[in-house]
């Protein structure tokens, strides 16, 4: 401890002048850092983002989402039969109740039923039906039985995008309160909140686009969006702000230790600063969320898969647009 | 960095860490200080340590059980519709006492006071539904004249409402008749019902004076009294339609009316006694056609009083213990592959300091989990995906740490001073961006669908711990350790070259 005192003072004398008082300041002293102009190549990776999310929004516009029944409404019966019937076979003999039921299967052998919304007693006769037809059911039931009408459906729905709707004009808030110690003052803080926020949105769009191809286009169930999904959104905007922070925190402690450099300059080096940071962490939140998609049994797979996809999404925004964008806007609302 | 680095801190960090063992390991530590076996099922778990029951509390999706939300309509005019919905709440929860459901959770919700949230654990929907929605208003009639009337009980006479209902009844009881062939209930009225019941049965025997049982003239039908189950004034205003009148009188069915829609009309008929001599004293029986169960159900449901709306499940969800307890299992096995492979990797690349913040990421998982069962968290899948999830953030801070001490290592400074550097220069970051988070978190929390309010709740709760837990003891791990010059060597610390002066 006392060593970590005896520090104190060369420490205080380098945090006026980190790059070594006296001498030239030369901006890049770590020679592990490579130099890659980000700012210089920017359009290159708007563009990319926007081969990305463009297909995205037209499948979200022209085909929309293939919904869960948390938002579509309906009972829901996930069941598995003692004699293993085919897919065929139960779907035959959903279609001989005449409840406009609908199958799907499930990895584990079981079948999600899905129907329009019945009452307690339908759900009964539904049930008894499908074990006069199909034999015994495992376990004397369908393992779950979820039941969502209309109006919590709606709910959902509307909660859903209040959430992202607030949280989104929270943290633009909050980034300009955090930031408006930066050379420019609120107006600064607002570009950087700003450019975060767009950032969030390009995560969200990314996202929410590959769902609707993944679930329109490929018809597949892991493209359902449900409550889930909407927790995966909400994390992947906290998450992609997050990383958005960690650079921006740098461009703003190099704005005012190198006022020699440009904008431009000190961007591009916050980036390249801070970049290994960014993909350690997504990396590792990465093995984590391959974790939950490999052992997370097939619930959790869609929410794995979603949070991957948005946070792979999140690191490149802030490294590649959000840090850029700042410098677009700084160039056409220049601050003195 | 004085403070963080200061002795009462550390005792602290140490402080919390054995009280989180002990609360994590709260049932071993029960099970070793009585003598009793370390594995399964003994008396007295969960530990009950002054009060605190210590257990990991799980959802219905973990436990299995239903979930259901009612919206309540028809709320009686003129009363308040919040002590309205606490009276439902009342009569609800006694209801489903009668289950013996372990800790059911009954809470009201809806903005209006609309709405009423009901989980049980280990009962099937429709067990449930059959229970809630269990439609025990006993409903007195007598008989008026109508002679449009063809169909019904009593062709040429309609029912009419005597306001003596289920709730004046005080006490009633399912037993077998004098006869000890039949069930029978027996029910007991409260004073006000006592005098009614009273009042009709007078009346009705003076409507046709004599013996019914010997003199024709005396069995009239204003001599009936009749018993209905939820027997309604739209229903008597339709009395005049035979098809209505015949569905109405059928037997009363109790899954018809459990499942009861606007447009259903179920069977609602108990029984038809006639009245052989006035009744006082508020004592009468109930005859019909019962079994054992038949008459225990509607005593219950008589005794647990009637619901002052009407219930309509808008969602349903139930989920069988088997799924639950799998999904408990797999949500387990992420969560430690999850955190072995963060593990690993942290060690593999940042060496000394990657090992130090894996005792932390341990230190932060028993704090995290022992905060679960004290305050305590109600742990759903998404709960525990987002726990899950906050082991990944726990460790982006001391990604921030680290890399930043490598810059600052770089830079050329002494270890100790790197370290001080760093964490103190990775801070705002840290803060900033964890702030967001949390942010994000009290969002979730307060306005997301429930299902994420669980996942709020837990992330939120990792963050907080994971922001202490690389600060403080990341922080004093590292500088424990790079006192002894031992470590102080480049390869341990993953830098290129480190400043031995």
């Amino acid at each position: 401890m006392s060593e970590l005192s005896d520090v104190k003072a060369e420490d205080q004398a380098a945090d006026i002048a980190p790059d070594g008082g006296a001498k030239e300041p030369e901006p890049v002293r770590a020679p592990r850092v490579r130099r890659l102009d980000v700012i210089g190549r920017r359009n290159w990776f708007f563009a990319l983002s926007l081969v990305i999310i463009v297909p995205g929004i037209i499948s979200m516009a022209t085909r929309g989402f293939l919904l869960g029944i948390d938002f579509a409404g309906g009972t829901e019966l996930t069941v598995t039969f003692g004699n293993h019937p085919t897919l065929a076979q139960v779907e035959g003999a959903v279609d001989a109740e005449n409840a406009s039921g609908s199958v799907i299967q499930t990895t584990g052998g079981g079948y999600i039923l899905r129907y329009p919304p019945l009452t307690a007693a339908q759900v009964t006769n539904v049930q008894t039906d499908l074990q006069n037809r199909l034999g015994p059911m495992t376990g004397g039931g369908p393992s779950q039985i979820l039941e969502v009408g209309g109006t919590i459906a709606g709910e959902t729905i509307e909660l859903s995008l209040l959430a992202v709707a607030i949280a989104a004009t929270g943290i633009l808030i909050l980034l300009s309160i955090w930031f408006r110690n930066v050379p420019g003052g609120w107006r600064a803080g607002f570009q950087f909140g700003g450019s975060a926020i767009a950032a969030l949105l390009h995560d969200v769009f990314v996202l929410t686009g590959i769902f609707s191809i993944l679930g329109r286009v490929f018809h597949l169930r892991l493209g359902e969006i449900d409550a889930f999904f909407v927790t995966a959104v909400l994390t992947v905007v906290g998450f992609s702000v997050h990383d958005t922070i960690v650079v921006f925190d740098r461009i703003r402690e190099n704005l005012r230790v190198s006022q020699r450099l440009s904008f431009e300059q000190v961007v591009n080096l916050s980036i390249m600063q801070t970049a290994a940071r960014s993909i350690i962490t997504s990396f590792t939140v990465v093995l984590v969320l391959a974790a939950i998609l490999i052992a997370g049994g097939p619930t959790l797979q869609g929410l794995a898969l979603a949070l991957m996809i948005g946070i792979v999404s999140g690191t490149y925004s802030s490294i590649f647009n959000a840090a850029p964008l700042l410098v677009v806007w700084r160039r056409l609302q220049p601050l003195r | 960095m004085h403070i963080v680095l200061s002795t009462p801190i550390r005792l602290f960090v140490v402080a919390v860490l054995i009280f989180s063992l002990f609360i994590d390991g709260a049932g071993f530590v029960y099970r070793i200080a009585n003598h009793l076996p370390l594995t399964g099922d003994v008396t007295g778990l969960p530990p009950n340590f002054g009060g605190w029951q210590l257990y990991f509390h799980k959802g219905l999706d973990l436990a299995g059980g239903t979930h259901i939300d009612y919206q309540l309509t028809n709320f009686p005019e003129g009363q308040s519709r919040s002590a309205v919905q606490q009276r439902t709440i009342q009569v609800i929860n006694k209801r489903v006492n009668a289950l013996g459901v372990s800790e059911p959770e009954i809470r009201g919700a809806g903005n209006n006071y609309d709405r009423i949230t009901v989980d049980l654990a280990g009962v099937s929907a429709a067990q449930a539904q059959k229970t809630i929605g269990a439609v025990s208003k006993l409903i007195y009639t007598k008989w008026v004249p109508d002679t449009k009337v063809t169909g019904g009980p009593e062709p040429g006479y309609k029912p009419q409402l005597t306001g003596l209902t289920g709730d004046d009844i005080s006490n009633a009881s399912a037993t077998i008749d004098s006869t000890g062939v039949s069930w029978v209930v027996n029910v007991s009225f409260t004073s006000r019902g006592a005098t009614t019941f009273d009042n009709l049965t007078r009346d009705n025997v003076a409507a046709c004076p004599g013996d019914p049982n010997t003199s024709a003239s005396a069995n009239c039908a204003q001599r009936h009294l009749t018993i209905w189950l939820d027997l309604t004034q739209k229903d008597i205003d339709n009395w005049e339609d035979p098809s209505y009148a015949a569905r109405v009188s059928a037997p009363y069915d109790p899954g018809c009316l459990a499942a009861q829609t606007e447009t259903t009309v179920c069977g609602k008929f108990l029984t038809d006694p006639i009245t052989l001599q006035e009744i006082a004293g508020g004592n009468a029986q109930i005859s019909g056609a019962f079994t054992q169960t038949s008459a225990n159900d509607l005593a219950t449901g008589i005794n647990s009083g009637s619901l002052p709306v009407d219930l309509v499940a808008l969602d349903v969800t139930q989920v069988s213990a088997t799924l639950g307890a799998q999904a408990v299992k797999l949500s387990l096995a992420a969560g430690l592959l999850g955190l072995s492979i963060v593990v690993v990797f942290m060690i593999l690349y940042y060496r000394v300091p990657g090992f130090l913040a894996s005792l932390a990421l341990l230190f932060y998982a028993g704090v995290v989990l022992a905060l679960f069962k004290f305050i305590p968290v109600t742990l759903t899948l998404a709960g525990i995906t987002g726990f899950i999830l906050s082991v990944g953030m726990a460790v982006d801070a001391n990604v921030l740490i680290f890399e930043r001490f490598k810059e600052e290592v770089r830079a050329g400074r002494t270890i100790a001073a790197a370290v001080d550097a760093a964490v103190r220069r990775a801070w705002p970051a840290i803060w900033n961006s964890n702030g967001s988070t949390l942010w994000t978190c009290a969002i979730l929390g307060f306005v997301g669908p429930s299902a994420v309010k669980g996942f709020a709740l837990t992330l939120g709760i990792g963050v907080l711990v994971s922001l202490g837990s690389a600060i403080v003891v990341t922080h004093n791990l590292l500088a424990i350790v790079l006192i002894s010059s031992r470590f102080r060597r480049a390869g341990l610390l993953g830098v290129d070259r480190v400043r031995t002066v």
